[in-house]
Protein backbone atom coordinates (compact mmCIF):
# COMPACT_ATOMS: atom_id res chain seq x y z
CA UNK A 1 0.00 0.00 0.00
CA UNK A 2 1.24 3.15 -0.18
CA UNK A 3 2.64 5.23 2.19
CA UNK A 4 -0.21 7.69 2.43
CA UNK A 5 -2.53 4.87 4.20
CA UNK A 6 -0.42 4.91 7.10
CA UNK A 7 0.68 8.48 7.40
CA UNK A 8 -1.84 10.85 5.42
CA UNK A 9 -4.96 12.31 7.60
CA UNK A 10 -7.49 12.75 4.76
CA UNK A 11 -6.61 8.97 3.94
CA UNK A 12 -7.46 8.28 7.52
CA UNK A 13 -10.67 10.20 7.29
CA UNK A 14 -11.74 8.28 3.99
CA UNK A 15 -11.14 4.91 5.85
CA UNK A 16 -13.39 5.59 8.50
CA UNK A 17 -16.75 6.75 6.39
CA UNK A 18 -15.74 3.08 3.79
CA UNK A 19 -14.36 0.73 5.70
CA UNK A 20 -15.16 1.68 9.97
CA UNK A 21 -18.05 2.67 9.30
CA UNK A 22 -20.45 0.29 7.43
CA UNK A 23 -18.43 -2.88 9.80
CA UNK A 24 -19.17 -4.68 12.74
CA UNK A 25 -16.49 -3.46 15.29
CA UNK A 26 -15.55 -4.79 18.65
CA UNK A 27 -16.45 -2.60 21.34
CA UNK A 28 -15.63 -4.62 24.68
CA UNK A 29 -16.94 -8.08 26.90
CA UNK A 30 -20.18 -8.90 27.81
CA UNK A 31 -18.66 -9.85 31.24
CA UNK A 32 -18.32 -6.18 31.82
CA UNK A 33 -21.96 -5.36 31.08
CA UNK A 34 -23.56 -7.92 33.31
CA UNK A 35 -25.75 -5.79 35.97
CA UNK A 36 -27.94 -3.11 35.85
CA UNK A 37 -26.24 0.08 34.94
CA UNK A 38 -23.01 -1.33 34.23
CA UNK A 39 -21.72 0.62 31.06
CA UNK A 40 -18.55 0.73 29.00
CA UNK A 41 -16.89 4.07 26.81
CA UNK A 42 -14.90 3.72 23.85
CA UNK A 43 -14.10 6.16 21.37
CA UNK A 44 -14.09 4.66 17.88
CA UNK A 45 -12.29 6.65 15.39
CA UNK A 46 -12.99 9.59 16.91
CA UNK A 47 -16.62 9.15 17.82
CA UNK A 48 -17.30 8.72 21.52
CA UNK A 49 -19.76 5.78 22.19
CA UNK A 50 -21.53 4.47 25.45
CA UNK A 51 -22.93 0.55 25.59
CA UNK A 52 -25.07 0.42 28.84
CA UNK A 53 -26.82 -2.45 30.54
CA UNK A 54 -30.46 -1.30 31.40
CA UNK A 55 -32.13 -3.79 33.01
CA UNK A 56 -30.85 -6.65 31.65
CA UNK A 57 -30.49 -5.29 28.03
CA UNK A 58 -27.34 -3.44 26.15
CA UNK A 59 -27.95 -0.52 24.41
CA UNK A 60 -25.19 1.52 22.13
CA UNK A 61 -25.60 5.41 21.76
CA UNK A 62 -22.93 8.39 20.85
CA UNK A 63 -21.49 8.96 24.56
CA UNK A 64 -22.34 13.11 24.17
CA UNK A 65 -24.83 14.62 26.00
CA UNK A 66 -27.31 16.66 23.08
CA UNK A 67 -27.29 19.30 25.87
CA UNK A 68 -24.09 20.65 25.62
CA UNK A 69 -22.35 18.00 24.41
CA UNK A 70 -20.72 16.89 27.62
CA UNK A 71 -19.91 13.03 27.86
CA UNK A 72 -22.16 11.21 29.96
CA UNK A 73 -20.37 8.99 31.10
CA UNK A 74 -16.60 9.32 31.30
CA UNK A 75 -15.37 6.47 33.45
CA UNK A 76 -13.82 3.76 31.24
CA UNK A 77 -16.21 1.00 32.41
CA UNK A 78 -18.40 1.56 36.12
CA UNK A 79 -21.85 0.84 37.23
CA UNK A 80 -23.93 4.14 36.84
CA UNK A 81 -27.23 5.10 35.32
CA UNK A 82 -26.72 7.40 32.08
CA UNK A 83 -26.82 10.70 33.58
CA UNK A 84 -24.75 13.46 32.17
CA UNK A 85 -23.06 15.09 35.42
CA UNK A 86 -23.06 18.43 33.69
CA UNK A 87 -26.85 19.60 34.15
CA UNK A 88 -28.07 16.13 35.24
CA UNK A 89 -30.09 14.90 32.50
CA UNK A 90 -31.36 11.31 32.50
CA UNK A 91 -31.72 8.96 29.72
CA UNK A 92 -33.56 6.47 29.33
CA UNK A 93 -33.11 2.64 27.24
CA UNK A 94 -34.00 4.60 24.54
CA UNK A 95 -31.83 7.54 24.47
CA UNK A 96 -35.06 9.56 25.52
CA UNK A 97 -33.97 12.44 27.84
CA UNK A 98 -36.35 10.63 31.16
CA UNK A 99 -35.26 13.04 33.43
CA UNK A 100 -34.35 16.90 32.73
CA UNK A 101 -33.74 18.70 36.59
CA UNK A 102 -35.57 21.95 36.24
CA UNK A 103 -37.03 21.48 32.49
CA UNK A 104 -40.58 23.32 32.69
CA UNK A 105 -38.51 26.44 34.87
CA UNK A 106 -35.34 26.64 33.11
CA UNK A 107 -35.71 25.08 29.14
CA UNK A 108 -38.81 25.80 27.93
CA UNK A 109 -38.41 23.51 24.91
CA UNK A 110 -40.92 23.65 22.24
CA UNK A 111 -42.61 19.90 21.56
CA UNK A 112 -40.47 19.56 18.19
CA UNK A 113 -37.27 20.07 19.64
CA UNK A 114 -37.69 18.12 22.72
CA UNK A 115 -38.73 15.15 20.46
CA UNK A 116 -35.15 15.64 18.90
CA UNK A 117 -33.38 15.39 22.02
CA UNK A 118 -32.41 11.50 21.70
CA UNK A 119 -29.48 10.41 21.85
CA UNK A 120 -28.14 8.98 18.97
CA UNK A 121 -28.68 5.01 18.88
CA UNK A 122 -25.97 2.52 16.92
CA UNK A 123 -26.73 -1.06 16.46
CA UNK A 124 -25.71 -3.79 19.04
CA UNK A 125 -25.36 -7.34 18.57
CA UNK A 126 -23.53 -9.40 20.97
CA UNK A 127 -21.58 -12.79 19.56
CA UNK A 128 -20.90 -14.79 23.02
CA UNK A 129 -19.30 -12.54 24.85
CA UNK A 130 -18.04 -9.96 22.39
CA UNK A 131 -19.91 -7.01 22.03
CA UNK A 132 -20.12 -5.18 18.11
CA UNK A 133 -21.38 -1.77 17.29
CA UNK A 134 -22.06 -0.71 13.67
CA UNK A 135 -22.09 3.25 13.22
CA UNK A 136 -24.31 2.92 9.89
CA UNK A 137 -27.54 3.77 10.09
CA UNK A 138 -28.31 0.89 8.33
CA UNK A 139 -25.96 -1.78 8.85
CA UNK A 140 -25.10 -4.74 6.95
CA UNK A 141 -25.84 -8.31 8.54
CA UNK A 142 -23.08 -9.09 10.87
CA UNK A 143 -23.03 -12.93 9.37
CA UNK A 144 -22.57 -11.18 5.93
CA UNK A 145 -19.13 -9.68 7.73
CA UNK A 146 -17.80 -12.52 9.64
CA UNK A 147 -19.28 -15.46 8.44
CA UNK A 148 -21.25 -18.48 10.00
CA UNK A 149 -18.06 -20.19 11.02
CA UNK A 150 -16.47 -18.05 12.71
CA UNK A 151 -19.66 -16.63 14.16
CA UNK A 152 -19.49 -19.78 15.57
CA UNK A 153 -16.39 -20.34 17.03
CA UNK A 154 -16.26 -16.82 18.28
CA UNK A 155 -18.88 -17.31 20.13
CA UNK A 156 -18.27 -20.81 21.71
CA UNK A 157 -14.86 -19.45 22.90
CA UNK A 158 -15.66 -16.65 24.36
CA UNK A 159 -18.32 -18.43 26.90
CA UNK A 160 -15.51 -20.06 28.18
CA UNK A 161 -14.51 -16.40 29.46
CA UNK A 162 -14.43 -16.18 33.20
CA UNK A 163 -16.28 -12.77 34.64
CA UNK A 164 -12.82 -11.42 35.98
CA UNK A 165 -11.10 -8.91 33.73
CA UNK A 166 -8.12 -7.23 33.75
CA UNK A 167 -7.73 -4.59 31.39
CA UNK A 168 -4.84 -1.79 30.18
CA UNK A 169 -4.13 -0.17 27.38
CA UNK A 170 -1.18 0.65 25.30
CA UNK A 171 -1.10 4.15 23.33
CA UNK A 172 0.76 2.65 20.82
CA UNK A 173 2.19 5.51 17.84
CA UNK A 174 1.28 3.63 14.72
CA UNK A 175 -1.25 3.21 12.16
CA UNK A 176 -3.53 0.33 12.95
CA UNK A 177 -3.03 -1.28 9.65
CA UNK A 178 0.21 -2.00 10.97
CA UNK A 179 -1.02 -4.49 13.63
CA UNK A 180 -3.40 -6.44 10.87
CA UNK A 181 -0.63 -6.88 9.28
CA UNK A 182 2.06 -7.96 11.80
CA UNK A 183 -0.91 -10.44 13.32
CA UNK A 184 -1.08 -12.46 9.98
CA UNK A 185 2.27 -12.41 9.36
CA UNK A 186 3.64 -15.95 10.52
CA UNK A 187 6.69 -15.52 9.73
CA UNK A 188 7.90 -13.17 12.19
CA UNK A 189 7.87 -14.74 15.48
CA UNK A 190 10.54 -16.46 14.88
CA UNK A 191 13.28 -13.69 14.88
CA UNK A 192 11.09 -10.68 17.06
CA UNK A 193 9.60 -12.88 19.47
CA UNK A 194 12.70 -15.67 19.34
CA UNK A 195 13.31 -15.03 23.20
CA UNK A 196 9.26 -14.92 24.09
CA UNK A 197 6.62 -16.40 21.99
CA UNK A 198 8.35 -18.77 19.94
CA UNK A 199 10.00 -20.36 22.78
CA UNK A 200 6.48 -21.55 24.03
CA UNK A 201 5.09 -22.20 20.36
CA UNK A 202 6.82 -22.70 16.82
CA UNK A 203 4.83 -20.26 14.75
CA UNK A 204 5.85 -21.17 10.59
CA UNK A 205 4.80 -19.82 7.76
CA UNK A 206 2.93 -21.57 4.88
CA UNK A 207 2.53 -21.36 1.22
CA UNK A 208 -0.82 -21.92 0.09
CA UNK A 209 -0.28 -22.67 -3.81
CA UNK A 210 -4.29 -22.17 -4.32
CA UNK A 211 -4.53 -19.28 -2.82
CA UNK A 212 -2.00 -17.54 -4.51
CA UNK A 213 -3.82 -18.38 -8.05
CA UNK A 214 -6.81 -16.88 -6.59
CA UNK A 215 -4.48 -13.86 -5.26
CA UNK A 216 -3.59 -13.17 -9.11
CA UNK A 217 -7.22 -13.60 -10.48
CA UNK A 218 -8.56 -11.01 -8.16
CA UNK A 219 -5.76 -8.93 -9.31
CA UNK A 220 -6.30 -9.18 -13.01
CA UNK A 221 -9.94 -9.71 -12.92
CA UNK A 222 -10.95 -6.95 -9.75
CA UNK A 223 -13.87 -7.66 -7.60
CA UNK A 224 -16.99 -7.82 -9.87
CA UNK A 225 -19.22 -6.82 -7.04
CA UNK A 226 -20.52 -5.96 -3.61
CA UNK A 227 -21.40 -10.04 -3.42
CA UNK A 228 -17.87 -10.58 -3.71
CA UNK A 229 -16.56 -8.08 -2.01
CA UNK A 230 -18.69 -9.33 1.40
CA UNK A 231 -17.38 -12.79 0.63
CA UNK A 232 -13.84 -11.56 0.26
CA UNK A 233 -14.25 -9.76 3.99
CA UNK A 234 -15.30 -12.88 5.50
CA UNK A 235 -12.64 -14.94 4.56
CA UNK A 236 -10.36 -12.37 6.54
CA UNK A 237 -11.84 -13.50 9.86
CA UNK A 238 -11.45 -16.76 11.66
CA UNK A 239 -9.32 -18.43 14.18
CA UNK A 240 -9.60 -21.52 16.64
CA UNK A 241 -6.70 -24.03 16.92
CA UNK A 242 -3.37 -22.60 15.24
CA UNK A 243 0.22 -24.68 16.53
CA UNK A 244 1.04 -26.62 19.34
CA UNK A 245 2.04 -26.00 22.04
CA UNK A 246 5.89 -26.87 22.89
CA UNK A 247 6.81 -29.63 24.68
CA UNK A 248 7.06 -29.28 27.73
CA UNK A 249 3.49 -28.16 28.10
CA UNK A 250 3.53 -25.48 30.91
CA UNK A 251 0.88 -26.29 33.76
CA UNK A 252 0.43 -24.09 36.66
CA UNK A 253 -1.50 -24.71 39.32
CA UNK A 254 -3.93 -22.48 38.96
CA UNK A 255 -5.21 -24.61 35.79
CA UNK A 256 -6.83 -26.83 38.44
CA UNK A 257 -8.94 -24.06 39.72
CA UNK A 258 -10.63 -23.43 35.69
CA UNK A 259 -12.96 -25.20 33.56
CA UNK A 260 -10.70 -25.54 30.48
CA UNK A 261 -11.44 -24.38 27.27
CA UNK A 262 -11.61 -27.23 24.95
CA UNK A 263 -8.81 -30.06 26.04
CA UNK A 264 -5.75 -29.85 23.78
CA UNK A 265 -2.44 -27.84 24.19
CA UNK A 266 -2.55 -25.84 21.33
CA UNK A 267 -1.91 -22.15 20.84
CA UNK A 268 -5.40 -20.81 19.90
CA UNK A 269 -5.45 -17.68 17.32
CA UNK A 270 -8.66 -15.63 16.62
CA UNK A 271 -8.05 -12.56 13.51
CA UNK A 272 -11.28 -10.91 13.71
CA UNK A 273 -11.03 -8.06 11.38
CA UNK A 274 -10.11 -5.27 10.71
CA UNK A 275 -8.81 -4.86 14.34
CA UNK A 276 -9.64 -7.61 17.08
CA UNK A 277 -7.49 -10.22 18.25
CA UNK A 278 -8.09 -13.34 20.48
CA UNK A 279 -5.23 -15.34 21.43
CA UNK A 280 -4.64 -18.39 24.28
CA UNK A 281 -1.57 -19.01 24.61
CA UNK A 282 -2.48 -21.87 27.50
CA UNK A 283 -4.11 -23.96 25.39
CA UNK A 284 -8.03 -23.18 26.13
CA UNK A 285 -6.81 -22.03 30.35
CA UNK A 286 -6.69 -18.31 29.49
CA UNK A 287 -7.49 -15.46 26.94
CA UNK A 288 -6.07 -12.17 25.28
CA UNK A 289 -8.02 -10.01 24.09
CA UNK A 290 -6.41 -7.50 21.86
CA UNK A 291 -8.56 -4.45 20.36
CA UNK A 292 -6.63 -2.11 18.28
CA UNK A 293 -8.84 1.24 18.37
CA UNK A 294 -7.50 3.70 14.98
CA UNK A 295 -6.70 7.50 16.71
CA UNK A 296 -5.26 8.99 14.06
CA UNK A 297 -3.10 7.90 11.01
CA UNK A 298 -0.22 7.83 13.45
CA UNK A 299 -1.66 6.64 16.85
CA UNK A 300 -3.31 3.87 17.38
CA UNK A 301 -5.13 2.69 21.13
CA UNK A 302 -4.25 -1.03 22.09
CA UNK A 303 -6.64 -2.04 24.76
CA UNK A 304 -5.85 -5.45 25.90
CA UNK A 305 -7.96 -8.01 28.23
CA UNK A 306 -6.87 -10.75 29.70
CA UNK A 307 -9.55 -13.38 30.94
CA UNK A 308 -8.87 -16.98 32.51
CA UNK A 309 -11.59 -19.60 31.41
CA UNK A 310 -14.57 -19.87 33.84
CA UNK A 311 -13.91 -20.71 37.53
CA UNK A 312 -15.03 -24.07 38.83
CA UNK A 313 -15.21 -21.50 42.12
CA UNK A 314 -13.73 -18.52 43.47
CA UNK A 315 -10.44 -18.85 44.16
CA UNK A 316 -8.30 -16.33 46.58
CA UNK A 317 -5.15 -15.59 43.65
CA UNK A 318 -7.47 -15.13 40.76
CA UNK A 319 -6.56 -11.49 40.92
CA UNK A 320 -2.65 -12.68 41.20
CA UNK A 321 -3.46 -14.82 38.30
CA UNK A 322 -4.60 -11.98 35.88
CA UNK A 323 -2.21 -9.88 36.98
CA UNK A 324 0.38 -12.39 35.83
CA UNK A 325 -0.84 -13.59 32.81
CA UNK A 326 -0.65 -9.23 32.20
CA UNK A 327 2.96 -9.01 32.94
CA UNK A 328 3.81 -12.19 30.76
CA UNK A 329 2.18 -10.92 27.62
CA UNK A 330 3.31 -7.59 28.09
CA UNK A 331 6.87 -8.42 27.51
CA UNK A 332 5.62 -9.51 23.83
CA UNK A 333 2.90 -6.95 22.95
CA UNK A 334 5.90 -4.19 23.32
CA UNK A 335 8.29 -6.28 21.14
CA UNK A 336 5.28 -5.84 18.62
CA UNK A 337 4.46 -2.17 19.42
CA UNK A 338 8.50 -1.06 19.31
CA UNK A 339 8.76 -2.87 15.59
CA UNK A 340 5.61 -0.99 14.73
CA UNK A 341 6.24 2.16 16.10
CA UNK A 342 10.09 2.03 14.33
CA UNK A 343 8.12 1.32 11.17
CA UNK A 344 5.70 4.15 11.70
CA UNK A 345 8.62 6.99 11.87
CA UNK A 346 10.30 6.01 8.88
CA UNK A 347 7.31 6.34 6.76
CA UNK A 348 7.24 9.39 4.50
CA UNK A 349 5.16 10.55 1.24
CA UNK A 350 7.70 9.63 -0.75
CA UNK A 351 8.62 5.92 1.19
CA UNK A 352 8.19 2.74 -1.00
CA UNK A 353 5.75 0.46 -0.51
CA UNK A 354 6.27 -2.69 1.24
CA UNK A 355 7.31 -6.11 -0.93
CA UNK A 356 5.74 -8.91 0.58
CA UNK A 357 6.66 -12.23 -0.21
CA UNK A 358 4.09 -15.13 -1.18
CA UNK A 359 3.90 -16.40 2.40
CA UNK A 360 2.36 -13.30 2.97
CA UNK A 361 -0.40 -13.83 0.78
CA UNK A 362 -3.44 -12.81 3.13
CA UNK A 363 -2.10 -9.89 3.84
CA UNK A 364 -1.37 -9.22 -0.36
CA UNK A 365 -5.36 -10.59 -0.77
CA UNK A 366 -6.77 -7.97 1.76
CA UNK A 367 -4.43 -5.26 0.42
CA UNK A 368 -5.84 -5.70 -3.01
CA UNK A 369 -9.04 -5.62 -1.74
CA UNK A 370 -8.75 -2.71 1.12
CA UNK A 371 -7.04 -0.58 -2.22
CA UNK A 372 -10.72 -1.24 -4.45
CA UNK A 373 -12.57 -0.29 -2.03
CA UNK A 374 -10.77 3.01 -0.81
CA UNK A 375 -10.74 3.97 -4.16
CA UNK A 376 -14.04 3.40 -4.66
CA UNK A 377 -14.55 0.50 -7.23
CA UNK A 378 -16.18 -1.52 -4.74
CA UNK A 379 -18.46 -0.76 -1.75
CA UNK A 380 -19.48 -2.64 1.55
CA UNK B 1 14.82 -19.02 57.14
CA UNK B 2 12.78 -20.35 54.77
CA UNK B 3 12.31 -19.02 50.85
CA UNK B 4 13.95 -16.96 48.50
CA UNK B 5 15.39 -13.69 47.04
CA UNK B 6 16.81 -10.63 48.64
CA UNK B 7 14.11 -10.83 51.47
CA UNK B 8 16.04 -14.66 52.39
CA UNK B 9 19.09 -12.80 52.48
CA UNK B 10 18.10 -9.61 54.37
CA UNK B 11 16.62 -11.75 56.75
CA UNK B 12 19.45 -13.85 57.18
CA UNK B 13 22.09 -11.20 57.24
CA UNK B 14 20.12 -9.40 59.97
CA UNK B 15 20.06 -12.37 62.03
CA UNK B 16 23.04 -11.12 64.38
CA UNK B 17 21.04 -7.85 64.97
CA UNK B 18 18.23 -10.02 65.78
CA UNK B 19 18.75 -12.65 68.40
CA UNK B 20 22.11 -13.54 68.32
CA UNK B 21 21.00 -16.78 70.81
CA UNK B 22 19.05 -18.39 68.08
CA UNK B 23 20.85 -20.77 65.73
CA UNK B 24 20.39 -20.02 61.67
CA UNK B 25 19.23 -22.32 59.47
CA UNK B 26 18.52 -21.47 55.85
CA UNK B 27 16.54 -23.16 53.36
CA UNK B 28 16.13 -21.97 49.65
CA UNK B 29 13.70 -23.20 48.05
CA UNK B 30 12.18 -22.50 44.13
CA UNK B 31 9.39 -20.32 44.73
CA UNK B 32 7.84 -21.64 41.73
CA UNK B 33 8.37 -24.98 43.05
CA UNK B 34 4.95 -25.67 44.44
CA UNK B 35 3.48 -27.44 47.21
CA UNK B 36 5.06 -31.10 46.99
CA UNK B 37 8.77 -29.37 45.88
CA UNK B 38 8.63 -27.38 49.25
CA UNK B 39 7.45 -30.37 51.40
CA UNK B 40 10.26 -32.52 49.79
CA UNK B 41 12.74 -29.98 50.57
CA UNK B 42 11.43 -29.41 54.17
CA UNK B 43 11.62 -32.57 54.83
CA UNK B 44 15.60 -32.24 54.54
CA UNK B 45 15.29 -29.87 57.75
CA UNK B 46 15.11 -30.92 61.58
CA UNK B 47 12.21 -29.30 62.76
CA UNK B 48 11.56 -30.24 66.00
CA UNK B 49 11.66 -27.30 68.60
CA UNK B 50 12.15 -25.24 65.81
CA UNK B 51 10.41 -21.85 64.71
CA UNK B 52 10.52 -20.46 61.08
CA UNK B 53 10.32 -17.53 59.02
CA UNK B 54 9.60 -17.85 55.75
CA UNK B 55 10.70 -15.48 53.61
CA UNK B 56 9.39 -15.00 49.38
CA UNK B 57 9.89 -11.97 47.84
CA UNK B 58 6.56 -10.31 46.99
CA UNK B 59 5.39 -11.90 43.65
CA UNK B 60 1.98 -13.04 42.60
CA UNK B 61 0.62 -10.75 45.32
CA UNK B 62 2.51 -12.51 47.76
CA UNK B 63 0.28 -15.21 47.42
CA UNK B 64 3.42 -17.66 47.10
CA UNK B 65 4.64 -16.82 50.37
CA UNK B 66 1.14 -17.70 52.17
CA UNK B 67 1.30 -21.09 50.24
CA UNK B 68 4.50 -21.52 51.71
CA UNK B 69 3.40 -20.25 55.47
CA UNK B 70 0.81 -22.82 55.01
CA UNK B 71 2.87 -25.72 54.28
CA UNK B 72 4.44 -24.63 57.37
CA UNK B 73 1.72 -24.20 59.37
CA UNK B 74 0.24 -27.85 58.80
CA UNK B 75 3.42 -29.17 60.11
CA UNK B 76 2.84 -26.81 62.92
CA UNK B 77 5.61 -25.01 62.61
CA UNK B 78 5.58 -21.66 64.76
CA UNK B 79 6.20 -18.42 62.96
CA UNK B 80 6.80 -15.35 65.24
CA UNK B 81 7.40 -11.99 63.35
CA UNK B 82 11.07 -10.94 63.13
CA UNK B 83 12.09 -7.33 63.86
CA UNK B 84 15.40 -5.88 63.86
CA UNK B 85 17.07 -4.28 66.60
CA UNK B 86 17.57 -1.24 64.67
CA UNK B 87 13.79 -0.65 63.46
CA UNK B 88 11.36 1.53 65.98
CA UNK B 89 7.94 0.21 67.00
CA UNK B 90 5.99 2.41 68.79
CA UNK B 91 3.58 1.76 71.74
CA UNK B 92 0.45 -0.26 71.79
CA UNK B 93 0.92 -2.33 68.34
CA UNK B 94 0.45 -5.76 67.63
CA UNK B 95 2.59 -7.78 64.86
CA UNK B 96 1.50 -11.14 63.67
CA UNK B 97 3.28 -13.87 62.82
CA UNK B 98 5.70 -13.84 60.01
CA UNK B 99 5.69 -10.41 59.54
CA UNK B 100 9.56 -8.77 58.70
CA UNK B 101 10.57 -4.97 60.05
CA UNK B 102 13.69 -4.54 58.39
CA UNK B 103 16.58 -2.40 59.64
CA UNK B 104 15.89 1.31 60.16
CA UNK B 105 11.91 1.07 59.71
CA UNK B 106 9.83 3.01 61.42
CA UNK B 107 6.41 2.02 62.75
CA UNK B 108 4.95 5.33 64.86
CA UNK B 109 2.07 4.04 67.82
CA UNK B 110 -0.71 2.84 67.35
CA UNK B 111 -0.46 1.36 63.93
CA UNK B 112 -2.06 -2.34 63.43
CA UNK B 113 0.03 -4.98 61.76
CA UNK B 114 -1.45 -7.72 59.99
CA UNK B 115 0.03 -11.58 59.39
CA UNK B 116 2.54 -11.51 57.08
CA UNK B 117 3.49 -8.50 56.46
CA UNK B 118 6.79 -7.46 55.09
CA UNK B 119 8.31 -3.62 56.15
CA UNK B 120 10.92 -3.13 53.95
CA UNK B 121 14.05 -1.41 56.02
CA UNK B 122 13.92 2.46 56.30
CA UNK B 123 10.41 2.31 55.62
CA UNK B 124 7.97 4.52 58.09
CA UNK B 125 4.30 3.99 58.70
CA UNK B 126 2.46 6.81 60.24
CA UNK B 127 0.65 6.34 63.74
CA UNK B 128 -3.04 4.92 63.90
CA UNK B 129 -1.64 3.04 60.06
CA UNK B 130 -3.46 -0.09 59.49
CA UNK B 131 -1.46 -2.78 57.48
CA UNK B 132 -3.69 -5.74 56.68
CA UNK B 133 -2.37 -9.03 56.02
CA UNK B 134 0.38 -10.14 53.37
CA UNK B 135 0.90 -6.51 52.21
CA UNK B 136 4.10 -5.70 51.07
CA UNK B 137 5.86 -2.48 51.77
CA UNK B 138 9.24 -1.39 49.89
CA UNK B 139 12.49 -0.05 51.44
CA UNK B 140 12.19 3.73 52.15
CA UNK B 141 8.25 3.35 51.27
CA UNK B 142 6.39 5.83 53.06
CA UNK B 143 2.95 5.72 54.67
CA UNK B 144 0.88 8.53 56.42
CA UNK B 145 -1.15 8.60 59.16
CA UNK B 146 -4.49 6.90 59.53
CA UNK B 147 -3.84 5.37 56.23
CA UNK B 148 -4.86 1.82 55.55
CA UNK B 149 -2.99 -0.49 53.30
CA UNK B 150 -5.20 -3.36 51.92
CA UNK B 151 -4.72 -7.38 52.52
CA UNK B 152 -1.88 -8.43 49.91
CA UNK B 153 -1.49 -5.18 48.48
CA UNK B 154 2.35 -3.91 47.30
CA UNK B 155 3.90 -0.66 47.17
CA UNK B 156 6.93 -0.32 45.81
CA UNK B 157 10.59 1.50 45.84
CA UNK B 158 9.41 5.70 46.22
CA UNK B 159 5.52 5.16 46.75
CA UNK B 160 4.91 7.66 48.82
CA UNK B 161 0.97 7.46 50.76
CA UNK B 162 -0.77 9.85 52.00
CA UNK B 163 -2.72 10.36 55.12
CA UNK B 164 -5.55 8.75 55.86
CA UNK B 165 -5.29 7.02 51.83
CA UNK B 166 -6.90 3.57 51.79
CA UNK B 167 -5.07 0.96 49.22
CA UNK B 168 -7.38 -1.49 48.45
CA UNK B 169 -6.65 -5.26 48.84
CA UNK B 170 -4.58 -6.87 46.20
CA UNK B 171 -3.38 -3.91 44.59
CA UNK B 172 -0.14 -3.14 43.06
CA UNK B 173 1.70 0.65 43.55
CA UNK B 174 4.82 0.41 41.69
CA UNK B 175 5.59 3.85 40.19
CA UNK B 176 7.37 6.20 42.34
CA UNK B 177 5.19 9.22 43.59
CA UNK B 178 2.61 10.60 45.92
CA UNK B 179 -0.38 8.73 46.31
CA UNK B 180 -3.22 10.93 47.34
CA UNK B 181 -6.41 9.82 46.93
CA UNK B 182 -8.12 6.23 47.54
CA UNK B 183 -6.65 3.42 45.40
CA UNK B 184 -9.58 0.75 44.82
CA UNK B 185 -8.85 -3.00 45.33
CA UNK B 186 -7.48 -4.65 42.60
CA UNK B 187 -5.31 -1.54 40.87
CA UNK B 188 -2.19 -1.93 39.60
CA UNK B 189 -0.03 1.08 39.32
CA UNK B 190 3.20 0.52 37.41
CA UNK B 191 5.30 2.81 36.10
CA UNK B 192 5.46 1.46 32.72
CA UNK B 193 1.25 2.06 32.12
CA UNK B 194 0.11 5.40 31.85
CA UNK B 195 -3.20 4.68 33.54
CA UNK B 196 -4.10 2.38 36.28
CA UNK B 197 -5.32 -0.75 35.57
CA UNK B 198 -8.16 -2.06 36.93
CA UNK B 199 -9.73 -5.67 37.63
CA UNK B 200 -13.22 -5.86 36.75
CA UNK B 201 -15.95 -8.45 37.98
CA UNK B 202 -15.28 -11.36 40.54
Amino acid sequence: MPPQAYIDQAWFERERELLFKPLWQFVGLKVMLEEHNAFITRTLFGIPVVVQNFHGELRAFENICPHRQNPIQTASHGVRALTCGYHGWKFDREGAPANIPFEIELYRYPQQERDCLHLRRFALECIGNLVFINLSPEPMPIKQQLGAATIATLAQSSLAYDSEVIMTTYDARFNWKLVYENLRDAHHPLFLHARTLNKSATFKAILNEDALVGLKRMREEGIPDQARARALLRSFSGGGRDVPIDEPVPRYPWFDELVRYRDQDWYYNWLVFPNLHIASGTGGYSFTIEHHIPVGPDRTEMIVYFVTSKKKQPYAASTAVLHELMIGTDGILREDIGVLEQIQRTLHPDARSAHLGDYEYINAGIEQWYMDLMEGKIEL
Amino acid sequence: VVGSGILLHSAAAAWAELDPALELRTLAIDPQGGRAAWASALDSVELDGASAFVAVDAQFLNFRRLELVDVLRQRGVPMPPLVSSTAYVGAGIEIQENCWIGHGAIIQHGCRIGANVVIGAGAIVGAGTEIRDAAWIDEGVTVGREARIGANASLGLGVVIGHGVAVGDLSIIDKPGRIEADVAARTFIHASHTNPIVVTGS
